[in-house]
């Protein structure tokens, strides 16, 4: 593992989609601007050109500039991010002595991937969703509308910077930055439309709710630093070893789990979601799905699996009742709640929380490990399984469900969206689109070959794994020995079989319905967002049909955080 | 399901190609659909694509070759080793379940051994052959126009589907592709679904071939249940099979047994073969396609792929009373089928019986040699391996000799209807004139005379606009006053058709007033003339004869192929059919369990030598029967090529038996060809057949061919045929056939209408009354339980889901309502989930 001094040698160099990032965030602030200003010396006529202001240029005075400078600077992180595995991973950490800060590894650069893949997707789908318009508009709403072009980019690119932090972070105090630093901008991305009452109330109450959890999440944070004397990891790893029985640490760690259960919309943390994403603007909602339950789960994978375990009560960790609790409400009560649900982004988003609910199960399947002397090699061998399924689940959740709030988003640029109605009769409309959304519903639910299926599948399959681990070391087999974190994978299987009510009902209303009155048309062409969705669409079927290629990455990611243990 | 970690050995290129022996036609598919539905009815779609026809023949081309080169390469480099290349979705160490801990892996794999190749050639060779024959068949039919891309479609479907089950590395893909068979089978027999007898013959394929297929299902759970794996990998591995054989011999034995009746069900084998001879109500190329080159031989492989369970020396003797029961359903089927050939009239369901019969041939060598397999100690001994080797070798040779000809004999059967259907067309055009009255104007026009409307008056009622001329819609919403009937927009161009007679989409009062008359008329004069044209069929022998002079390559291809399926001396069928009866009567020696197989098919040589006669002389032979048959012309050239070409694989068989196709075995130590060169090989088979050194199979071959050869077809030739009509020439190698006829019928005739009145024939002519006995008990016993069924589903079943779903929408409900838009409530909610958190931790430190 190479150590590089911040802004060290190397340091750029190590860090090169995040610095990607920040340049795109000073090129979106300072190009739009740039004109043919000058300054004049006070008490002279000397004029200074200076540049910012004035008469603009044609083409950074177009509005569209923003979204493309945005989606562009996204795809080059992404891009880069992705090149780090073509070279073979060059694992390295930012430390200024023994304070390790960030880790760059096959892990968090995993994650990254999820992240700008998820954000580049969602600008570019953005682009039809606010309309710039040209100079000549000289509207109220079309002025509006073009100078917000930038900011809503620029909240997109901190978003990113955001969460790549907290994917790099090996210090909980740095991760909580990170996560702050994209919820803030998620925030503002909610409530972006103001001029609609459900964006500002929907981004008002996801950011009181939020606020909430975060200051709970930052006491537990202080008292673990009042604990332990560091929010290193690795700190924090050898003091739970020591004493974690204390009260102190299990206070902190109920308290963080209220703060990641929030973020990961877990229930009933998750009352705000189904708002926030109705009220918000559907690629940004997608991305609330997809990259902010990711970085959610993230930090959840860092502190119960980093921090707390391994832990030794029973050879199971502390938090293991509790987030196995959780898990199960969630999922079933995400999926009860869409059964109902006539908005579509609700469905999806109470969807989102049943996901979220699966995923919780995973970790929580990690917590029943044994880590005593003997079961080690074990252990990490499930653990490691379990983490695949956990990394592939979020990466192609990027793929399918951004991919149906993008087919949202089309719907939304004509008022639509909103009912379920309004898909009606959708696939004679726009036979692309409904196929499209068929797809993702499918996936979602699933449905073999799709990624949907095989990301459930490695998820339940890898939770059996560890309900069974004890039963195949004694290699006799009897029910009692099987561990209870089997009824999650049980669960997880009855719950599945619910959403496909829901998310079949998609498709009937695409298919069976006649389109809702005044809808008759076609719908508008966006042919960004029509990308962004075929690329959605490729890489649903793609992972599921050729899943071996992913899940192989993944696996290197899940070794390089379960190897570190 | 591919694989263990040994399946990743690929061995050759051709190996890895293989999968797109199924994935072409597969992609086809969806191709040929497509475009039919986009090009329908356009010149070039039919012109020059031929309704897909030609879109499906070079990727069966592009399958018979990759088959082939995989094939010769198997032969060349690899002879005798199982090779298996995969394509692997996923992979998982999650489950390791039963006798094997092995990593399981998602995916598709190629098994190739001897079997397979063997299947392999069949299927892929002769689905190109039917295809091109199809070509002339299909698109000259006016009855298949603008719907003949529905039938490529399901066409190659259907071929991948057994190039798929053929090639698969498990049983579940196996079972997967055995399903897609089953499923396309029923939309091709179903092909004119307008006809009932066609629907109804597709539902009763389908039907009678699930009851099987459940069985199938049944045992291949039990075998996963044994072995914990369904790949052939896994199941033939010998220390599995050993470790099985160790701990439940018996529940293995359950396992085949299961899955042989669902070969029975897919191969039409007594009691499950009722299907079969409906199946005919599909087109003839569809015929072709099942009997000779896919579905009935699925059966056969399945068993045949059972060898490896019986060749195991851990399973000495304990599948001894399986195979017994194999031989035993097969002797049964042979003489039970052939007998009911006996008495067909229809060409096509001779050639059906034949096929049952044949095919029964083939499950009693198999099963004497899977006995052979199991009871002898040939692992060690040298010759009892010989023995196992050629008597498995025997029966998979006839079912390669019986594909070719089967094939060639459906197809040059289709060619006779072809051309006695044009024939008759050409003789009485004006017949099928009536078909396209829509019934509709016919109950127009009764509605209008009971009503004592005139055309007049109707048509200024119905025509809304006051134009002077009535559209579509008009027309529509007329029908729809008038209670005839609500059409959809296509059944009503359909209409309009009948009545435009100008064709400008629009009716005046002179048409429909013409056509009405008409159409009333017709309806008056009575529908004689209509029943008429039903009544000849084009398919009954009786309306057929002396066609030899007519249609002679035809002919010809049929002579060879019924010679073939006979046994006639040194052609095709011959040296399988000697080598089954030959090694039935080897085992009835051992057991007398086997002498009633061994029996049965002695018998069934004389049967098939007759019916198979019978067959010929009554379509080519004698004078014509009808004034229609004196009137057909040779058929077209898409039709003769696989005619053909299959006429020389037939008469070839005698280099088959000489390149050493009867030591066909999937046996790594027993190459597949026999080390003799081929001039050796051939007198080797030679001195087999005809001079055998162990004086009882000396004599039993003779008992064979006395049977089968001189019996048999002596009592068809003196009651069928005779001599052409004077002036009509043919072929010269027709003369000896033809004189032999005149001459036995002449000297020997006699009168079997005794037999053909006799209460025998009437139960044969009813086929046994078994499709009689099935309907009764489906009445009695399934409908009583269905209608039960029905009660229970609509009031309990229903009953609990609508409870569920109505419950779990009052839950989303509710669940909803407490997401009350208030964020106080919110932030209540996550301090109570907070409690609950703490209290979980608590609980567990405490």
């Amino acid at each position: 593992m190479e150590k590089i001094e911040p802004f060290g040698e190397g340091f750029v160099v190590a860090l090169a989609p995040e610095f990607v990032l920040v340049v795109g965030l000073f090129t979106l602030m300072i190009v739009p601007n740039l004109g043919d200003a000058k300054f004049r010396i006070p008490l002279t006529q000397i004029r200074i050109p200076w540049f910012f202001g004035g008469s603009r240029a044609k083409f950074e005075s177009d509005p569209r500039l923003p979204g493309l400078f945005a989606t562009s600077f996204l795809t080059v992180a992404f891009v880069l991010a992705t090149m780090s595995f073509v070279n073979g991973m060059n694992r390295t950490q930012i430390a200024s002595g023994d304070n390790v800060m960030l880790q760059v590894d096959e892990f968090s650069r995993m994650f990254e991937l999820i992240f700008y893949g998820a954000l580049a997707l969602a600008s570019a789908a953005s682009v039809n969703r606010m309309p710039a318009t040209t100079r000549a508009d000289r509207t109220a709403s079309g002025l509006y509308n073009n100078r917000r072009q930038v900011d809503f980019y620029i909240l997109l690119m901190t978003t990113g910077l955001g969460m790549s932090v907290v994917a790099l972070a090996q210090d909980l105090f740095l991760l909580f930055i990170g996560l702050e630093l994209a919820s803030f901008s998620t925030y503002v991305l909610v409530s972006f439309m103001k001029e609609t009452k459900e964006g500002t109330e929907a981004g008002m109450k996801y950011f009181i709710v939020g606020s909430v959890a975060s200051g709970v999440g930052l006491y537990g944070l202080s008292l673990l630093y009042l604990w332990a004397g560091s929010l290193q990891f690795s700190a924090l790893e050898v003091a739970f070893a020591a004493n974690g029985m204390e009260s102190l640490p299990l206070i902190a760690l109920g308290m963080l789990l209220v703060g990641f259960g929030f973020k990961v919309s877990a229930a009933p943390f998750h009352f705000a979601a189904p708002d926030a994403y109705a009220g918000a603007t559907a690629p940004v909602a997608g991305v609330l799905a997809t990259a902010s339950k990711a970085m959610g789960i993230l930090g959840l994978l860092r502190v119960l699996l980093a921090v707390a375990s391994p832990e030794a009560t029973d050879g199971a960790a502390v938090w293991l009742v509790a987030l196995g609790v959780l898990s199960v409400v969630t999922m079933t009560w995400g999926n009860i709640a869409a059964l109902g649900s006539t908005n579509p982004k609700r469905m999806l988003a109470y969807s989102s929380v049943a996901h979220a609910g699966y995923m919780m199960a995973a970790i929580t399947a990690i917590g029943a490990l044994n880590w005593e002397d003997g079961h080690v090699n074990l252990s990490n061998d499930a653990a490691l399984v379990v983490v695949t399924a956990l990394i592939f689940h979020l990466t192609v959740l990027v793929c399918f469900k951004l991919g149906a709030f993008l087919v949202l988003s089309l719907l939304e640029s004509e008022k639509g969206g909103h009912t379920l109605e309004s898909l009606g009769g959708l696939a004679k409309r726009d036979p692309f689109l409904a196929v499209a959304m068929f797809v993702f519903m499918m996936s979602l639910a699933g449905v073999p070959p799709l990624s949907g299926f095989v990301s459930k599948l490695l998820v339940i399959m890898g939770i059996v794994k560890v309900a069974l681990l004890d039963v195949t070391v004694n290699s006799d087999l009897s029910f009692a020995d099987i561990h209870w974190v089997w009824y999650l994978a049980l669960a997880m299987v009855i719950n599945s079989a619910i959403s496909v009510f829901y998310y079949l009902r998609v498709g009937l209303v695409m298919y069976f319905n006649d389109p809702e009155e005044g809808r008759e048309g076609p719908l508008p062409a966006g042919r960004p967002v029509r990308l962004a969705i075929l690329a959605c669409l490729v890489t649903t079927v793609f992972f599921g049909v050729g899943a071996g290629q992913l899940i192989a990455l993944c696996e290197s990611a899940a070794n390089a955080l379960v190897g570190a243990w | 399901m591919a694989g263990t970690g040994s399946s990743e050995i690929v061995h050759s290129t051709a190996a890895q190609y293989a999968p797109f022996i199924l994935l072409l036609p597969m992609l086809a598919f969806p191709i040929i659909l497509f475009l039919g539905k986009m090009l329908n009815g356009q010149k070039v779609w039919k012109e020059t694509l031929k309704e897909g026809g030609l879109i499906a023949l070079p990727v069966m081309g592009a399958s018979l070759a990759l088959s082939l080169w995989l094939i010769s390469d198997f032969i060349g480099a690899y002879g005798g080793v199982d090779k298996l290349s995969d394509w692997t979705w996923f992979t998982s160490s999650m489950w390791n379940s039963g006798v094997v801990t092995t990593e399981i892996s998602f995916g598709f794999g190629v098994h190739i051994d001897h079997i397979t190749v063997m299947l392999l050639f069949i299927a892929s060779f002769l689905c190109l052959l039917i295809n091109t024959f199809a070509v002339g068949y299909m698109n000259t039919d006016p009855i298949n126009d603008n719907r003949n891309h529905r039938f490529y479609a399901e066409f190659v479907l259907f071929c991948s589907g057994m190039l798929g089950m053929v090639l698969a590395d498990s049983f579940l893909w196996l079972f997967i592709f055995w399903e897609l068979m089953g499923l396309c089978s029923y939309l091709l027999i179903g092909f004119y679904y307008e006809r009932p007898s066609a629907a109804y013959a597709a539902k009763k394929a389908f039907l009678t071939t699930r009851v099987g297929d459940v069985f199938l299902m049944v045992g291949l759970a039990v075998l996963w249940d044994l072995f914990g794996s369904l790949d052939y990998a896994v199941v033939f591995n010998e220390y599995n099979i050993d470790k099985v054989a160790a701990s439940n011999p018996g529940t293995l034995a359950w396992a085949l047994g299961l899955m042989f009746i669902g070969a029975v069900g897919k191969s039409a084998q007594f009691p499950l073969h009722v299907w079969l001879p409906d199946a005919m109500e599909g087109p003839t190329p569809v015929s072709a396609l099942i009997h000779a080159a896919t579905m009935v031989n699925a059966g056969l492989y399945l068993v045949a792929r059972m060898f490896p369970f019986f060749g195991a020396e851990s399973m000495h003797g304990e599948l001894a009373d399986l195979a017994f029961i194999i031989a035993a359903i097969g002797g049964t089927t042979a003489v039970m089928a052939a007998a009911i050939a006996f008495v067909q009239h229809d060409l096509k369901k001779v050639l059906a019986y034949s096929t049952m019969s044949q095919l029964a041939y083939i499950f009693t060598g198999l099963g004497a040699a899977l006995y052979l397999a199991n009871t002898l100690d040939w692992h060690h001994d040298y010759k009892a391996h010989g023995i196992v080797i050629v008597a498995f070798g025997a029966a998979l040779f006839h079912l390669f000799n019986h594909a070719m000809a089967k094939g060639m004999l459906f197809m040059a059967s289709g060619a006779v209807i072809h051309e006695v259907h044009h024939a008759h067309h050409h003789l009485h055009p004006h017949d099928d004139h009536h078909d396209e009255d829509p019934e509709e104007l016919l109950m127009l026009a009764n509605y209008l005379a009971d009503t004592g409307q005139s055309v007049f008056g109707f048509f200024n009622s119905i025509d809304l606009d006051q134009s002077g001329e009535v559209d579509t819609y008009e027309f529509q919403t007329a029908l729809k006053k008038a209670d005839i009937a609500d059409l959809p927009p296509w059944d009503m161009q359909r209409l309009m058709k009948a009545v435009d007679m100008d064709g400008n989409g629009r009716i005046n009062v002179p048409e429909l007033e013409l056509t009405l008359g008409r159409v009333h008329l017709a309806s008056l004069a009575g529908d004689d003339h209509h029943d008429h044209h039903d009544e000849f069929d084009a398919q009954s022998m009786e309306n057929m004869g002396g066609l030899a002079s007519k249609m002679p390559l035809t002919a010809t291809a049929m002579l060879v192929g019924s010679l073939s399926i006979m046994g006639f001396p040194l052609i095709g069928g011959f040296w399988s059919k000697e080598g089954i009866i030959a090694n039935t009567w080897r085992v009835a020696l051992e057991d007398p369990r086997f002498f009633y197989p061994a029996f049965c098919v002695l018998l069934g040589a004389g049967m098939t030598g007759f019916y198979m006669s019978r067959m010929w002389l009554k379509t080519f032979a004698g004078s014509p029967k009808t004034e229609v048959a004196a009137h057909v012309h040779p058929t077209n050239t898409w039709i003769k090529i696989p005619l053909f070409v299959l006429t020389f694989f037939s008469l070839g068989g005698i280099l088959f038996a000489g390149m050493g196709f009867t030591h066909w075995a999937p046996d790594i130590e027993y190459g597949l060809m026999s080390d003799k060169g081929l001039i050796e090989g051939i007198l080797y088979e030679m001195e087999h057949a005809f001079a055998n050194h162990d004086s009882f199979f000396l004599v039993l071959s003779y008992v064979a061919l006395f049977f089968g050869a001189i019996v048999g077809p002596g009592l068809a030739l003196s009651l069928y045929g005779g001599k052409l009509d004077e002036g009509e020439t043919s072929k010269p190698w027709f003369a000896p056939v033809l004189a032999l006829n005149a001459a036995v019928k002449g000297r020997y005739h006699w009168d079997n209408s005794a037999f053909g009145s006799s209460g025998f024939a009437t139960a044969l002519e009813n086929r046994l009354y078994f499709d009689h006995y099935y309907d009764l008990a489906m009445l009695k016993i399934v409908a009583a339980f269905s209608t039960k069924a029905a009660e229970a589903d609509s009031s309990v079943i229903d009953g609990t889901v609508k409870t569920v779903e109505r419950t779990s929408q009052q839950l989303s409900t509710k669940l909803r309502s407490l997401t009350t838009g208030s964020a106080r409530d919110y932030i209540l909610m996550a301090a109570l989930g907070t409690l609950v958190l703490f209290g979980l931790i608590w609980g567990v430190v405490a």
